[in-house]
């Protein structure tokens, strides 16, 4: 039988990597304007490079991270260099591009790699108990790998030079421009720091369930429920909307029915959308 | 209906009598072209084997599927990046009418286009009153609901491998190729000329301004939120009309890998993405093209060298690769840019053989053309420039 305590646990460290995830999503949204739905294949390419590192190369976890974030790194700035700079005028055609390019990757993989899922070594092994829940140490490290990261996007948004520049870029990008701010390389910056975040959330991922070519979509149709609830571009916003969106998507797959897998979220997104559609933290581009 | 005649109000002015305007011999080469392509199309399966027919008449309901998509995105500007969800609410109603309750195919039809049409104003109406990307999302997550509903109740609607195939239409069997032909013909030809009729109507006029520009459209005093509604419920009807035949026809079935899945979703943008956004034709073309493609593709036996598959096999990313080229270099897509190549063809030509007046009289004709065209470089090395900065 499920133990409460243990669910809440659950929640509360895996709701931090579903916020890693969200705040990639929206930082490019805030600053860009563009939903780049190839933020899910971002994270299976994080994942899948992380578990080549370890069974190519034989690395060990911190070789299997960095290849991670090296990989969706390179993606990331590949992406944004070849098929987002030259439309970013036409969020449009930049939605539909991303949407291909993920459903490409996510086949090749498929191809390459097949329906099978595969493991990534664990961050840390071992259990703990939490007054009589068994916690894997992996599920802690994700934990407090996750609010690091937070931790640190926060401050590099709020207290950097480079983090004003994202805010102004964000509020109006000509306005930047006329104060010396260059918002292409912002816009770079912003996806290839947004896909690092993916790639990482999707080691992590692997090592606390498996990998495989569709993994990348439960993360980013979550996103996309996180990121609406807390309205779309705020960082904040996100991180407690990843933790509302966290807790009803671990209690409804352990309480109710593992079949439930995304779509209580989903059905709250519906919800939002009908009642407060701009979710909760209003302004669309607000990114503190 | 007028017979055309210019005396019912100020409207039909600017319209010649509805004869004159059927008349095929005032059409202009293109739409020329096109009814000759229809006439080919209507004796093709004599050409054809059995198994080719039935290939054709699914790469129709693939046109469709584009047409469908292309009525509401091409023309409003809204993406949606579900409509598989109405493919599967025409297919599914009609298929389960007909499994569970035995109800004849031709009745089951229409009452999964009804499905379609209520799928579509429920998503429709909350999304589409919201501006920002809210409808492409809630677009791309209402297929990942309806196949999480599908494989909780899988007892009643199949899970992720679908439901068993319901009646044929007119009782068709598997070998019956030319008359499944021209079920999905006949389907195909009225579905292309009622989305014509739309959009080409002032309906598709403020469809394509609200694509422009919802302001404008609303400084007109046209409600956008009500003309995209009606624009994604037609779409919605006329998915949910391909869909609910195609489950009745021996080239389909009632399972989400074939109405519902992303690969679905995706494969019909990517079909209206290559013949040319916002133009129908182009849409149904693109379709078309789609699935001959991949038919002559499945048939090569060319091996990609690093991955070590058959070219078959990796089908779908060949054609993504070919749609960002197609976007990056012909974002028209390729009707249009036929179209416009075609007409550059043809000045040549006339100003080549005919005399010099006629020559003088294309001139600043074709000035204008290369003019727009400069501009477009001027624009796109502009567009380059900035992005240096």
């Amino acid at each position: 039988m499920v133990n409460g305590l243990a669910i809440a646990i659950q929640a509360a460290m895996l709701s931090a990597l579903y916020a890693v995830v969200a705040i990639g999503f929206t930082l490019i949204f805030g600053v860009g304007g563009v939903l780049n739905l190839a933020h899910g294949a971002t994270i299976t390419i994080g994942a899948f490079a992380g578990f080549y590192a370890v069974s190519a190369f034989g690395g060990g976890v911190f070789a299997a991270v960095t290849a991670a974030v090296l990989a969706s790194g390179a993606f990331g700035a590949v992406l944004y260099l070849g098929l987002i700079r030259p439309f970013r005028d036409d969020p449009t055609i930049i939605m539909i591009l991303t949407l291909i390019v993920a459903i490409a990757i996510e086949y090749l993989f498929l191809v390459v790699e097949g329906t099978s899922a595969y493991t990534v070594p664990q961050i840390v092994a071992g259990t703990t108990t939490v007054g009589g829940a068994s916690v894997p140490y992996n599920l802690v490290a994700i934990f407090v790998a996750s609010w690091l990261i937070i931790g640190a996007v926060f401050y590099w948004v709020n207290r950097t030079d480079t983090g004003r520049a994202i805010i102004a870029t964000s509020m109006d990008s000509k306005g930047a421009f006329l104060v010396g701010i260059d918002s292409d390389q912002i816009n770079l910056l912003m996806w290839v720091v947004a896909s690092v975040l993916a790639g990482i959330a999707g080691y992590f991922f692997g090592s606390y369930l498996t990998i495989g070519w569709s993994m990348g979509r439960t993360p980013l149709i979550l996103s996309f429920a996180i990121v609406i609830l807390g309205g779309l571009g705020s960082v904040r916003g996100s991180v407690i909307g990843a933790y509302l969106i966290g807790s009803i998507e671990v209690v409804t797959t352990n309480v109710i029915n593992p079949q439930l897998q995304g779509l209580a979220p989903l059905v709250a997104v519906i919800i939002i959308l009908l009642v407060r559609p701009s979710g909760l933290y209003g302004k669309e581009i607000d990114i503190a | 209906m007028t017979d055309g005649t210019n005396t019912v109000g100020s409207r039909s002015i600017d319209h010649p009598p509805l004869v004159e305007w059927l008349d095929p011999r005032r059409k202009p080469p293109r739409h020329k072209l096109g009814l000759i392509g229809l006439g080919f199309l209507a004796v093709l399966p004599t050409l054809l084997t059995p198994l080719q027919a039935l290939t054709v008449a699914s790469a129709y309901f693939m046109a469709m599927f584009a047409m469908s998509w292309d009525a509401v995105s091409g023309y409003t500007g809204q993406i949606s990046l579900g409509h598989g969800v109405f493919f599967t609410a025409g297919g599914y109603t009609s298929t389960l009418l007909n499994l569970e309750f035995g109800v004849d195919p031709l009745l089951t039809i229409p009452i999964g286009v009804l499905a379609a049409v209520l799928a579509g104003l429920l998503i429709g109406i909350p999304t589409l009153r919201l501006r920002g990307p809210y409808f492409a999302l809630v677009t791309l997550i209402a297929p990942l609901i309806l196949l999480r509903i599908f494989v909780v109740y899988s007892d009643v609607l199949g899970g992720t491998t679908g439901l068993t195939r319901p009646d044929q239409l007119f009782g068709l069997q598997a070998g019956d190729a030319i008359v499944t032909y021209y079920v999905a013909f006949g389907l195909f030809v009225v579905v292309l000329v009622a989305l014509l009729a739309v959009t080409r109507s002032d309906a598709g006029a403020v469809f394509t301004a609200i694509r422009q520009s919802e302001e404008a459209v609303s400084s007109a005093g046209l409600n956008p939120a009500k003309f995209k509604i009606f624009a994604f419920t037609l779409s919605a009807a006329v998915g949910g009309l391909a869909g609910a035949a195609f489950v009745h026809l021996p080239i389909g079935s009632p399972t989400p890998s074939s109405l519902l899945t992303l690969f679905v979703n995706v494969e019909i943008i990517i079909a209206a993405m290559i013949g040319g956004v916002g133009t129908i034709v182009g849409a149904a073309i693109g379709g078309m093209l789609l699935v001959l493609l991949r038919e002559i593709l499945s048939n090569l036996a060319v091996t990609v060298p690093v991955l070590g598959v058959s070219l078959a096999e990796i089908d779908t990313i060949a054609f993504a690769i070919v749609t960002i080229g197609i976007v990056y270099y012909y974002p028209d897509g390729l009707l249009r840019s036929t179209i416009t190549l075609g007409g550059r063809i043809r000045d040549r030509v006339a100003s080549r053989s005919n005399n010099q007046s006629l020559q003088s009289r294309q001139q600043p004709r074709k000035s204008a053309a290369l003019s727009d065209e400069t501009t477009d470089e001027a624009d796109r090395k502009h567009g380059g420039n900035g992005n240096e900065r």
